[in-house]
């Protein structure tokens, strides 16, 4: 049963939420930051020319795409990293580095997968002539993906890309079973000390709610200002 | 004529599409001399395009060979001059072959005057400010020098095409290459770039145009070639073409355009 007193109680526990919610806006703004450089490598082996990359490129996104992204965070947590030594400090004094390290990483791994099918879209959808023309300059294959294709691609899926972060900063909250001390986490703490799990969830619910709405209506917002630019 | 004022020597030229089903080019076989002002016509499918892409390898030939400045630039290593087997590398020779596109291709997200330096400063290492300056000149000689700072998007297609044939020009490259270049324009702009066009042909560079402007070729070219199915049927001087054709398909084409 939810009451008020229920809420009273749980929030009383305000810091654990404030906690929870710094952890989670480190865990997804890392997540997208590393997602992104990781895919983009990916997005460009997919499209090499040297077949054993794009296969390994291929399978990767594949197998990313089509397994259970809890069932990643299990492996990367329980075999991946088992065995590895990481160092047992406290980010901000609050979050610990050995639960977060590999939450961050395994979260990572399986937006890159689809933050590179996204940038390949983009990178393919860049008129062939302006390959040309780069490439008619002079310009290397490298040159003219650095100063001609990926600036525009880019700017083509940054309406996609901050999507992803919002999905990104909902399933962070899978991390909460390894013990990363996130939103869910705090809910989940809550609920130990006021015997009731009701009130907490409906807390954390409001809290990624206001989290995710204002920024999806902003990148709206944006998107529909960049098109009329384009129209310009 | 000695080879020295052979500038790009075309061999046996063969582009197939469709596991050979389709010859966009069949075995042609030219020269371009320096200072050659050489107009390629043809009805559409004929090969043209193909023929001048494959001229700095946007497409990579089938068969045949292409020398420019001695090289075999369709093979992946050649000899220099003392006789030592280097790798080829492709980029050097297409900073020496300008090339302009019927669709323009400038860079949407760059001003003009970083679309005219950037393959100048990255490529060749010039400075940004001798780059500018280089630029802004030949903006002043196609009469665009206050549109350095616009964007693409806000010049019309004649001037977008005057500006990437400057573009091309920053390079100094030995020779140009145009695709129609004043197909894609609305018809009261074809004139500003023919005269452009016109202009560097005069000043002594050597070309290669694909065009359907028979004047410009009568006017401005030395050379005429006559290609049709991927073939290079005819070829002469452009009195000879256009007041004596011989090749049939020639005639047909004339009456068709003329
Ligand atoms: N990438 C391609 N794949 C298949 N066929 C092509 C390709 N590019 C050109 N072709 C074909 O080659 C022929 C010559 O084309 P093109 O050189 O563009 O002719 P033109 O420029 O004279 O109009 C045409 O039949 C065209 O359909
Ligand atoms: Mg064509």
């Amino acid at each position: 049963m939810i009451t008020i007193e229920g809420f009273q109680a749980a929030f009383k526990f305000w810091m654990l939420f404030r906690d929870g919610l710094i952890c989670t806006l480190c865990l997804s703004a890392l997540t997208v930051l590393f997602g992104f450089i990781l895919a983009l490598f990916v997005a460009l082996a997919r499209m090499s020319k040297f077949w054993p990359l794009k296969a390994l490129a291929t399978v990767y996104v594949e197998v990313l795409r089509a397994t259970p992204m809890l069932v990643q965070l299990f492996i990367v947590y329980y075999v991946l990293l088992a065995g590895v030594q990481l160092p047992t400090f406290r980010l901000f004094g609050i979050i610990p580095f050995e639960r977060f390290f590999p939450g961050v990483i395994a979260l990572s791994l399986n937006s890159a997968a689809y933050l590179s099918e996204i940038i390949r879209s983009g990178i393919q959808s860049i008129d062939l002539g302006q390959t040309e023309a780069a490439r008619s300059l002079g310009m290397t294959q490298f040159q003219t993906m650095r100063f001609i294709i990926l600036p525009q691609a880019i700017k083509n899926i940054l309406p996609a890309i901050a999507n992803e972060f919002v999905t990104i900063i909902k399933e962070s909250s899978i991390c909460y079973t390894i013990g990363v001390q996130e939103l869910m986490f705090a809910a989940n703490s809550v609920k130990t000390a006021i015997y009731s799990m009701g009130e907490p969830a409906i807390i954390a619910a409001c809290v990624y709610f206001c989290l995710t709405f204002p920024t999806s209506k902003i990148i709206a917002y944006f998107e529909r200002r960049m098109r009329r630019g384009d129209k310009r | 004529m000695a080879t020295s004022d052979k500038l790009i020597q075309v061999q046996d030229l063969c582009k197939h599409y469709n596991h050979g089903a389709l010859h966009a080019l069949d075995g042609v076989t030219v020269d371009v001399n320096k200072g050659d002002v050489m107009v390629v016509i043809g009805p559409s499918g004929s090969g043209k395009s193909t023929f001048l892409r494959s001229l700095n390898l946007l497409e990579t030939p089938t068969s045949g060979s292409i020398l420019f400045d001695g090289v075999d630039i369709t093979k992946k290593k050649y000899k220099d001059e003392t006789g030592k087997t280097v790798k080829l590398n492709i980029d050097i020779h297409r900073q020496k072959m300008g090339m302009v596109f019927q669709h323009f291709n400038l860079f949407p997200h760059m001003t003009i005057l970083d679309n005219m330096t950037l393959a100048p400063i990255q490529v060749k290492h010039m400075s940004k400010g001798l780059a500018e300056e280089k630029a802004k000149g030949l903006l002043a000689r196609v009469g665009l020098e206050d549109r350095a700072a616009a964007y693409p998007i806000q010049l019309s297609g004649g001037q977008k095409q005057r500006i990437a044939i400057v573009r091309a020009l920053m390079m100094e490259p030995e020779v140009m290459l145009f695709d129609e270049p004043t197909s894609a324009l609305d018809p009261e702009m074809v004139g500003e770039v023919l005269s452009v066009m016109k202009e560097l042909a005069q000043a002594g560079m050597t070309m290669v145009v694909v065009t359907h402007e028979m004047g410009f070729a009568r006017e401005v070219g030395n050379r005429v070639l006559f290609m049709a199915d991927g073939k290079l049927l005819e070829q002469g001087p452009p009195e000879q073409i256009f007041g004596n054709p011989v090749h049939p398909r020639l005639k047909d084409f004339l009456s068709k355009v003329l």
